[in-house]
């Protein structure tokens, strides 16, 4: 019966291919919920400690006079010095024992003439602290006794104060939810999607038992109920071999038209640097803004690459003992410039200039360079081809507020225009502006 | 045997030509390599290897296109120092500044701003202290920047010790330094170092 016939044809013919489009999304729900697992993986590195001091009451000691010592200690000596550990300075606590006061207030109000009077114990400590200067306080009598007090006050209770630091870091979950309940969403689906699996199967089964058992079906039928799926027989249909073809040459074509429109882009080129310079750390973490080293980018074409000398302000003093910071330290020894190697390199038929966008135009790094503080390794991260300087250009509008220089071009351009004044209004897009 | 000769074709064109992009150290492929590298010697992009772009090069010297070093300056470098005696002149008219760096009291006691105190010398004065001093100094200048915390040794303006500190003492600092801090005068010009100073006098008030 034909009926019968399309009637097993649909059921078959749709049943196995739902199967394994299932099978697929099974697989997706998986591997996404992998990935989501990842993530909450790295959230949970980033929860910081709770470091708040906890209050510990005064045990004898005048509290004001202790806040008064804090609020001093804050302003004058905590640069330097702290009370339990050596910094630039040594620690404080216990100064006082092993000092007497009179010796200790000399000391904080000039303490050259101290070590200049051949104290042994003053030229010691000047000699264990690399001969650092102790910048000269003039500081009241009262003053100087309260800053002991409270470092005292700090030595006596800094034991207590880091078990209860201690006691109060706890992990904080409440950001976590989110990602947790995605989980759980996506176990549940995946769950469902497995169970409707299992019972397609299963009617696949239960059917196909079924059929065979019946008599009335034809060689045809018979053939349809108890098809094996061919893998060979598919790859060699003509509609196979006929897309496979089509999509290879499409892929073809695409990837020839995108490799052409890559020549002469260096978009991406993250060259090794002599010196594993971090931009992620300095301008990212430490937020160092980019004029300190950058020093032309206000001032002329290049933004240029900053010489040694800017390094050594801070690496003349921190981080002596890294390997790289010993590179800059070879340079300047062996009066050899560090060979960084060019990221940015536009093409010598075309003038740009960092001051103009920067100062002028008051353009961000990041409009150009991208991301740059997070970079750990510099990349190139616009194209830097002539279609992309113009589309700026043709986007980006000119700040006329306050500046008497454009009232005639800003009248002029009303004239004939609504649209507000852009660069290419004012020459932005003459040829002769960027090449010549 | 027709298709696979196509298909290795084809895989090869697109190996091929995904080679022309930069990628890590490679800069990728030029069109016109003669027109994209400076002929004249061009500060900030040396190139030292002799035989760089050797296969096109037309030179008369022999050597590779790219090649772009001044054989007659120290370490062939492209760019050089301004000669020794010379004055870098600017539109202030201001003389080189010539204290000599042990001399701070001095400094401290005769050095005057050349600038007035107003407005917007202060403001310029407060934009430059947060591109140059604010990482170390803190934006309220308590020593307390980000890098100002690992660095250590930073003096709060407002301390007992600098807190009365004259404008000369505080151009004279930025110009050579003074204990942990270094010499800032090859990052700011003299016009910009007394705009901070005007600035740092607000801080020490505070």
């Amino acid at each position: 019966m034909p009926h019968d016939k399309f009637h097993y044809e649909f059921m078959f013919g749709t049943l196995r291919p739902a199967c394994l489009s299932l099978l697929s999304l099974l697989l997706f729900f998986l591997l996404s919920l992998n990935s989501v697992q990842g993530q909450t993986d790295s959230s949970q590195v980033e929860i910081s400690p709770d470091n708040t001091a906890v209050a510990v009451t005064s045990d004898g000691t005048d509290e004001a006079v202790v806040a008064e010592g804090e609020k001093l200690f804050n302003t004058n000596c905590r640069a330097c010095h702290a009370v339990d550990k050596k910094l630039i300075g040594p620690a404080l606590a216990g100064v006082y024992d092993r000092r007497d006061l009179d010796w200790i207030k000399l000391f904080i109000r000039n303490s050259q003439a101290v070590i200049a009077s051949g104290d042994e114990y003053a030229i010691d400590l000047f000699e264990e602290y690399n001969k650092t200067v102790m910048t000269p306080f003039n500081l009241a009598d009262s003053e100087i006794e309260s800053i002991l007090s409270f470092i005292k006050f700090e030595a006596e209770n800094v034991t207590s104060a880091a078990q209860t630091d201690a006691g109060v870091a706890s992990t904080d979950t409440g950001n976590q939810a989110p990602s947790s309940f995605l989980s759980a969403v996506l176990i549940g689906l995946v769950v469902v999607l497995a169970l409707i699996l299992v019972v397609l199967f299963l009617i696949i089964g239960f059917l196909t038992k079924f059929l065979q058992q019946r008599d009335e079906l034809d060689e045809a039928d018979r053939d349809i109920v108890n098809q094996k799926f061919n893998l060979t027989k598919l790859v060699k249909s003509p509609a196979f071999v006929g897309i496979v073809a089509f999509v290879f040459g499409i892929l073809v074509l695409k990837s020839v038209i995108d490799g052409l429109y890559q020549v002469g882009i260096q978009q991406g080129y993250a060259p090794k640097q002599p010196i594993a310079f971090s931009h992620k750390l300095h301008a990212g973490q430490f937020e160092i803004d980019c004029n300190y080293c950058h020093t032309g980018v206000r001032k002329s074409k290049s933004a240029n690459i900053p010489s040694a000398n800017i390094c050594m302000n801070c690496h003349g003093q921190i981080l002596t003992e890294s390997l790289e910071i010993q590179k800059i330290y070879a340079a300047i020894e062996n009066d050899r410039p560090i060979e960084w190697v060019r990221v940015h390199n536009l093409p010598d038929l075309a003038y740009f200039n960092h001051e103009q966008h920067v100062k002028v135009g008051d353009q961000e790094c990041q409009t150009c360079h991208g991301q740059i503080q997070e970079m750990e390794v510099v990349e190139q991260f616009a194209p830097l081809t002539m279609g992309w300087c113009i589309s700026c250009h043709k986007e980006t509008k000119v700040d006329t507020k306050g500046n008497a220089y454009y009232d005639n071009l800003v009248e002029l351009h009303a004239q004939h225009s609504n649209e507000p004044l852009k660069v290419e209004d004012i020459g932005g897009l003459e040829c002769a502006k960027c090449h010549y | 045997m027709y298709q696979k000769l196509n298909s290795v074709i084809g895989i090869s064109i697109i190996l091929l030509l995904a080679a022309c992009g930069a990628k890590g150290d490679k800069t990728g492929y030029e069109y016109a390599p003669q027109m994209y590298h400076s002929v004249p010697y061009e500060g900030l992009s040396q190139v030292m290897d002799q035989s760089a772009g050797q296969m096109i090069s037309n030179r008369e010297d022999g050597k590779g296109e790219f090649y772009n070093s001044n054989p007659h300056n120290p370490n062939e470098m492209t760019m050089r120092l301004p000669p020794e005696y010379t004055v870098k002149r600017n539109r202030y008219g201001l003389l080189p500044y010539n204290i000599p760096k042990d001399s701070l009291e001095l400094a401290a006691r005769q050095l005057k701003s050349p600038l007035s105190n107003d407005d917007a010398v202060l403001a310029e004065g407060k934009e430059l202290y947060g591109r140059f001093c604010t990482h170390c100094h803190g934006t309220s200048g308590g020593g307390d920047g980000l890098v100002g915390q690992v660095y250590m040794g930073i003096t709060p303006y407002n301390s007992v010790a600098v807190k009365d500190k004259a404008e000369g003492h505080i151009y004279h600092v930025i110009t050579y330094g003074k204990g942990r801090m270094q010499a800032h005068a090859s990052q700011l010009d003299p016009m910009e170092r007394w705009k901070i100073v005007r600035y740092v006098q607000t801080l020490q008030q505070q």
